[in-house]
């Protein structure tokens, strides 16, 4: 077996020992409302997975720009399609969380306001993509455009939902420094963000490897 | 950099002097904004919303406006060039900065130009107080600042692509709805009085209209030169 199908394997078996400690291992939290704190275990996750795509996609395109190299519009634009996904996954998981403890799935929320921003904006990358023929026009275009996206990021994820009062629980970044869960959440949580970076890269790479065949293929037909 | 000044100088007279020749983004800006403005005064009227809740819905009302107005006005700088050709030639005759700090210059004169007629009769049409004018006079500038800067950016991307009106809509709303909810809550602040809304909404559109004005100038000619 090659080195990659071990990695496979390991992250198939880290996620889902990950998945059975979240509801095994951990007992609920208290302030919350039934099971519903287990939810930080994938949700937290999702969100930062989602924000190192986007953080990605912004270097690949700044990569772009300097060195032209069809691979790295490849990388920007599979990166930022996997941000997506996992932001709105992240925004599921939270409207989710949001029923079971305030009885709305959406109320608006800074937090919500937000992150609904930052899926227009990265829509708005994709619609972009499609709208543009010319492959190397649409690479720089794009690569322009996610670096601009990627300045709102830091603002409407990290600064927007501080400024305003939020029903959204404390983060793990807090102002106090302190780190709010007993040490059985904090174990599951790391181990749950690894395994989740790990399945982002691995999405990543079959992405990056699938559209590279595809533009292969394009331009032998051309 | 005086250098640089006079081309920008000369590249946003040179679109003033087209504009007012067609007057075509003058059209869709003005038409646009007075249409709907007429609409809501006649179907809202000064008399229809509770006297608490005016300073916000009509600041809502307001920036409505002013935004869709924008979006159906501000990309004619760019498109412009592109459709009569005359983007290379520019190319060639103004550096990449000269042309971004011109086209910034027209647009923020289209802006400008558009909220000294709406605005006042907006706030006479809708019966709008303001208790702090001065504020809310500077929540209109640096708003129509941050506003053009943006759109400048994203216009000139959307030059370049196939489906130009729509994308410009799709490209820029998502980058101007933080900006959006900042001005209204700050109009409705000034409309009522509380100085602290004011500061906090120009500190937030000031910082945003500054990040996008250092990142429109550094990107911008990667997109012109491509």
């Amino acid at each position: 077996m090659r080195v990659a199908d071990i990695l496979k394997l390991l992250l198939l078996v880290w996620l889902a020992i990950v998945i059975v400690a979240a509801f095994l291992y951990v007992r609920p939290a208290e302030g919350f409302i039934g099971e519903s704190s287990r939810i930080v275990f994938f949700h937290v996750p999702m969100a930062w997975i989602a924000v190192l795509a986007f953080l990605v996609s912004c270097v690949t395109s700044v990569m772009y720009l300097k060195r032209r190299e069809p691979k790295d519009d490849i990388r920007a634009s599979v990166s930022a399609g996997l941000g997506l996904l996992f932001a709105v996954l992240a925004t599921t998981t939270g409207s989710v969380f949001a029923r079971i403890m305030w009885n709305a799935y959406w109320n608006w929320d800074p937090r919500q306001t937000s992150i609904t921003i930052l899926l227009l904006i990265y829509a708005a990358y994709l619609a972009l993509r499609g709208a543009i023929d010319d492959p190397e026009r649409r690479a720089s275009l794009s690569a322009v455009y996610a670096i601009l996206a990627f300045v709102t990021v830091p603002f409407l994820v990290f600064v927007v939902p501080r400024i305003y009062w939020s029903l959204h629980p404390d983060t793990i970044i807090n102002t106090r420094g302190a780190n709010e869960f007993d040490s059985r959440y904090t174990q599951v949580l790391m181990a749950s963000l690894v395994g989740f970076t790990g399945l982002y890269v691995w999405l990543y790479t079959i992405g990056c490897r699938i559209e590279t065949i595809r533009q292969r293929r394009r331009q032998e037909v051309l | 950099m005086s250098r640089l000044l006079a081309e920008a100088m000369a590249v946003a007279a040179k679109d003033l002097r087209t504009e007012f020749r067609t007057r075509v983004a003058l059209n869709a800006l003005g038409l646009f904004a007075l249409t709907v403005l007429a609409a809501v005064s006649y179907t809202v009227g000064p008399y229809r919303i509770t006297a608490e809740d005016r300073p916000f819905l009509l600041a809502v009302l307001l920036w409505i406006v002013i935004f869709f107005a924008a979006l159906a006005g501000l990309d004619r700088s760019f498109v412009k060039e592109e459709e009569s050709h005359t983007a290379p030639l520019l190319r060639l005759a103004a550096s990449p900065t000269a042309v971004w700090l011109g086209k910034l210059g027209f647009n923020l004169i289209l802006i400008y130009l558009l909220m000294a007629i709406l605005v006042p009769l907006f706030c006479i049409l809708m019966g709008y107080k303001i208790m702090l004018v001065g504020g809310f006079v500077l929540i209109l500038v640096v708003g129509g600042y941050a506003l053009a800067v943006i759109t400048t950016i994203v216009a000139a991307i959307i030059a370049r692509a196939m489906t130009r009106g729509a994308l410009f809509s799709v490209l820029s709303l998502p980058l101007l709805l933080p900006l959006l909810i900042f001005l209204i809550q700050g109009t409705a602040g000034a409309s009522v009085g509380t100085s602290e809304t004011v500061v906090n909404t120009l500190r937030a559109v000031l910082s945003m209209g500054g990040i996008m004005t250092i990142v429109s100038a550094m990107l911008f000619p990667v997109v012109w030169s491509d």
